[in-house]
């Protein structure tokens, strides 16, 4: 007769998939560690453990358990550079499927929140700058990961049908280039700051030269996964539009891979030799994404200062380094 | 000593439909099929493709050595307004399923089949095939539009990790046979030869949906049928080719209600309900790429093709879907 006796679910259940992965740690480190949570909501994070979301089986089945009333959507099938120009079937296929197997199981179990996270490098490569959220359809992006870029397109095109025929409130977020703790800092693999504190390192404990792929010319706006972790989760609360929006530092803050590489050597205290390989392929060479959007909604976000994201995402490399991924 | 398996076997899906059906004519009654070759046609009803299992299934039981893909969930303007999203969500399925399906059975050769209304909306004329991906297309039919679009991608991805020699062709405004002659759902020409004939019986006026103001090149499904045939054993690149009349036979609605009205004999009043959506109002595209390639096709002449037509929908009025 006791009800009471059983345990309340929450009424607020947040499913973030891809939750191992660097943003997915950043927002649960927000939301445990930095009273990002509010009152009578529970967070849950998804790992690829948890379930394949390739498989529309496995998807129905960790949705039914948990049970969400709003998802953040954020695994994919990811890779650094030479990984997407080896493989962009594979990439498209994997992540079309995964999307289509969270988001309308989602809105089959009648979640009408999902936050899908979305990519700077899925732009047109032949475009005007800065780039904003009106442009992701005007033209192929950069043949590089073409694969991946329109497989993530599709999530707006998804996201569009979903409101209009259901109402539902799937939209997406566009980050650019983040960077923190728990990233795949694998040289070969990694994203770019990532593999460069790895390089770093390596060369350090070495003693030999830090090899750059690329000429160290292209331009990024790096941002730290925290900072993106708490505006993600702000837009899951407040932001109201179908259209995505681009999460990013301003565009005065821009700086060259090789600005970045002499400040990872910098915090690294790494005094070795740095070349440049310029045979290797260097990505897309500018990406200046406008943040006009998020500025006009939140005035006042203060983006932690370069350095100070660097040095503790370095700390946590280095005294991760066993579990890292490398 | 059982029949020994054609060395080529050509399948067809969606070969019920208005190009299945062209392809069809072409390959049993006009000669288009070659020694040793066998062909196949597939209709929903032998394997529904957004199924994998019933995809391969089919794909074993038949084990095509060429596809020529025209299966697709399609509409008229007005449906694919309200169903965007089952629009994408289900060509993405099929289309993916057909491709891998016949990637994974070591299949070389598959024309896909995607359609001028995919093309961007807000673009420059005449359209070509380098623009396919250069802007969001039309609002009306986003869903299907993009579905289409992705098969130029995965062509790309499967030609550029695995070599295989997978294309597709861009029809214009299609009509022929044993299209959809809904006057609600069917293809514009289509709804409009229904339309006519129905005001003509019941003695009533013959409304048309929209201002009559947009443009078409309307191609007959046959001469589609001719060119694919050729697009599958000659056509080169991955790139998709545009098959269209030129520029220059470009009618708007109004020239073919007149032209539909004047072959089917109707006589009474038309009126053009402006309250209606138009859709795209030009969609004019270049047949540069083909005519460089296969200078002398001589294309069917309008009002020959709109005759056999009409012919046929009056002759298969029972069967024809309506």
């Amino acid at each position: 007769f006791y009800e009471s006796f059983r345990k309340k679910k929450s009424p607020v259940r947040i499913l973030v998939t891809g939750g191992s992965g660097l943003l997915g740690k950043a927002i649960e480190h927000v939301v445990t560690k930095q009273g990002g949570a509010r009152d009578g909501e529970e967070w849950i994070f998804l790992s690829s453990k948890d379930a394949n979301l390739t498989d529309l089986a496995q998807t129905r089945a960790i949705f039914e358990k948990h049970r969400p009333t709003h998802v953040i959507h954020l695994a994919a099938k990811v890779g650094g550079l030479y990984l997407h120009m080896k493989e962009n079937l594979q990439f498209w296929r994997d992540n079309i499927r995964i999307n289509d197997n969270v988001l309308h199981t989602a809105h089959e179990m009648n979640i009408n929140r999902v936050v899908s996270c979305l990519s700077s490098c899925i732009f047109p490569d032949k475009t005007t700058y800065p780039i904003d959220e009106t442009m992701i359809h005007n033209g192929p992006p950069h043949e590089s990961n073409y694969g991946y870029s329109y497989a993530k397109r599709m999530i707006d095109v998804q996201n569009r049908g979903y409101r209009s025929q259901y109402g539902r409130k799937y939209t997406a977020v566009i980050p650019t280039n983040v960077f923190g703790p728990y990233d795949n800092f694998n040289k070969e693999n990694g994203h770019v700051l990532s593999a460069l504190i790895n390089k770093t390192h390596t060369a350090k404990v070495e003693g030999s030269p830090l090899q750059v792929w690329g000429s160290g010319k292209p331009l990024r706006q790096f941002i730290y996964s925290l900072d993106i972790a708490r505006l993600i989760i702000w837009v899951l609360r407040e932001y109201e539009e179908v259209s995505p929006i681009i999460l990013s530092v301003g565009e005065d803050d821009e700086i060259s891979i090789k600005e970045a590489v002499e400040k990872i050597a910098e915090t690294l205290e790494f005094k070795g030799e740095i070349v440049y390989d310029t045979t290797k392929s260097d990505g897309q060479i500018k990406k200046t994404a406008s943040n006009a959007k998020l500025r006009s909604l939140l005035p006042d976000f203060e983006f932690t200062p370069f350095p100070q994201a660097l040095k503790e995402t370095c700390d946590w490399f280095l005294n991760n380094y066993d579990i890292a991924r490398r």
